[in-house]
């Protein structure tokens, strides 16, 4: 089923465009990542699927229909910073959010427990911490056993063990089959989290599908010879290398399987060729990430 | 309506502002008018403090007091209630959680409504018992004899609410919000009349504007001061109970349409 469909979604602050046609397709049980650097659309996006922001161009259906205007009833949702009224506590804070979504019974004590608040259930919102408000985010954003989270930048401003906390409960919610979108510009947080991927910049889509498929762990090898295109030709001819850069004098080989140095070393030797540079690079994500993302920079 | 209103209480009933003003009003509404009691000597028309406090003409007096306090407490408490949601950014989190944008406004609507009527029915026993206490003889007649004040107590209320609401809802901001509202009622009314008529008494569409109509529901109760301008200026000084009534639903229409337009259309 489909849970969420946007198609050429359009959002125009001025002369800025914040979100540029985009079309995104959320199936259910997928944990959707949104990947983007800061200022790529990403919250206006969720803000306009959630009824915050008026498109300019564009629609969206959550549900295939189903719910009618209600769809936020069926939706958790974190955006940005948590907010709550400060002079409540978490308790009557939570309580409002259940009566919102008609939630008859929201088993408060459980979702406070489940993110490690139950002791200051009665503690004035105020007085959390940065970690406990968003805590308590995740909380509010489970009341009534939703459908669908969505999650803001869920781990933005947390300290380290804060971070793992959450992305802990995050897996752990994707594991009980809710369908999970998150937005984020942390290209490792969607990896360990999300099992779907969408990368944006200046609100347009650049890829989208599987997390394996967009961000593959390829091997990536720096040659060079003296005869760079006879170099060039004989390495297209390997089966494992699946996409070949020139940069600075240097060919770069993505090799979509391991292969030893040696073996590539003999192989370019068998052909005539002597290499004078070969060096194995360990392709970090985020250069995947700067790749994809700098790329839509150049056309 | 009752899951509206009911939603409001749970966001509210903790809520400083709240708590003080609405005890504010409570307190005040009736001490004022018996701080009467200790004024013995009245100038001119007056004779004695017993009118305060008789009937029919308590219902005029505790009238008087309470259109203050309800252009103050329950004024501030219409801007308070939607400025601080804005400032809080819940009213974003509230549609975001599952309110629709008419839900969220119509709240507060039934909020002002349902604050307005609790105010009058307070007024309403108010000057019952006071009037019950120092009327030597009650005639149910003479108890009953300015009842009108009741529907105009309610408007009159209701009309600084929803001017309060609009205030809020365009301002989005507390402090400025509360200094516009201060502000346009003590003066700045003033000055568009001038400013329009190029006078302050001499035309009597004057008398049109909003706040100077919700004003003159529970107008000052020197009936004779107003005669006098009457014979001078050949109109009266206050709008009649049913031209300020008809202003007012009015304006409070003109409010909060205007107010809910806002609320459509902005991005949260």
């Amino acid at each position: 089923m489909s849970i969420l469909s946007i198609q050429g979604l359009t959002k125009h602050y001025g002369k800025i465009t914040a979100v540029d046609h985009l079309d995104l397709e959320v199936e259910k049980g997928m944990s959707f990542g949104i990947l983007g650097p800061n200022g790529s659309g990403k919250t206006t996006t969720l803000g306009i699927i959630l009824g915050i922001i008026h498109q300019n161009a564009g629609a969206f259906s959550w549900f295939e229909g189903k719910y009618g205007a209600w769809h936020r009833h069926h939706i958790g949702a974190l955006l940005e910073t948590p907010n709550f009224y400060p002079y409540l506590d978490a308790v009557d804070n939570l309580r409002l959010i259940a009566h919102i979504k008609r939630v008859k019974e929201p088993r408060i004590d459980y979702l406070l427990e489940l993110v490690n608040l139950h002791h200051r259930r009665h503690s004035k919102f105020r007085t959390f911490s940065l970690g406990m408000k968003q805590r308590l985010a995740i909380a509010a954003a489970m009341i009534g056993d939703p459908e669908v989270l969505i999650f803001d930048e869920p781990t933005n401003g947390l300290d380290p063990q804060g971070i793992a906390e959450v992305r802990q409960t995050l897996k752990e919610i994707a594991e009980m089959g809710k369908t999970i979108i998150m937005a984020s510009h942390i290209l490792d947080e969607v990896e360990k989290v999300c099992s779907h991927v969408a990368i944006i910049k200046d609100g347009k889509l650049l890829a989208s599908g599987t997390v394996g498929a967009i961000i593959s762990d390829d091997m990536l090898v720096e040659v060079a010879a003296g005869d760079l295109p006879a170099l060039k030709a004989a390495m297209e001819q390997l089966p494992a290398v699946r996409r070949i850069d020139e940069e600075d004098g240097k060919l770069i080989l993505y090799l979509a399987e391991e292969m030893a140095p040696a073996e590539l070393n003999k192989m370019a030797f068998e052909q005539g060729l002597a290499l004078s540079h070969l060096r194995v690079v360990k392709k970090s994500l985020e250069s995947e990430f700067l790749e994809i993302t700098g790329g839509a920079k150049a056309n | 309506m009752l899951y509206l209103l009911k939603l409001e209480w749970i966001k509210l009933n903790k809520l400083l502002s709240f708590r003080i003003f609405t005890l504010f009003y409570f307190v005040l509404l009736p001490a004022i008018l018996l701080t009467g009691k200790r004024l013995d000597e009245l100038p001119p028309p007056l004779v004695t403090n017993e009118v305060f406090f008789i009937f029919p003409t308590v219902w005029e007096y505790l009238g008087y007091v309470g259109n203050w306090l309800c252009f103050f407490f329950f004024g501030f408490l219409s801007i308070i209630i939607v400025t601080t949601e804005y400032s809080y950014r819940t009213m974003r989190q509230n549609i975001i959680t599952g309110l629709s944008r008419r839900q969220y406004f119509m709240g507060k609507v039934y909020f002002i409504l349902a604050m307005s009527l609790l105010a009058t029915a307070y007024y309403v026993l108010c000057a019952l018992l006071i009037g019950y206490f120092s009327t030597a003889s009650v005639y149910w007649h003479k108890v009953w004899q300015n009842a009108n004040y009741i529907p105009r107590y309610f408007l009159m209320c209701f009309g600084y609410m929803s001017f309060g609401l609009m205030l809020g809802f365009l301002v989005k901001r507390t402090g400025i919000a509360l200094f516009l509202y201060l502000a346009y009622i003590m003066f700045l009314e003033m000055i568009l009349r001038w400013g329009v008529h190029l006078q302050l008494f001499e035309n009597r569409s004057m008398h049109f504007y909003p706040m100077n109509a919700v004003e003159d529901l529970v107008p000052l109760p020197f009936t004779q001061m107003a005669d006098q301008f009457l014979s001078r200026y050949g109109f009266r000084l206050f709008l009649s109970p049913a031209e300020a009534a008809v202003t007012v639903i009015t304006y409070s229409l003109i409010f909060i349409l205007l107010a809910y337009y806002m609320v459509r259309r902005a991005d949260l």
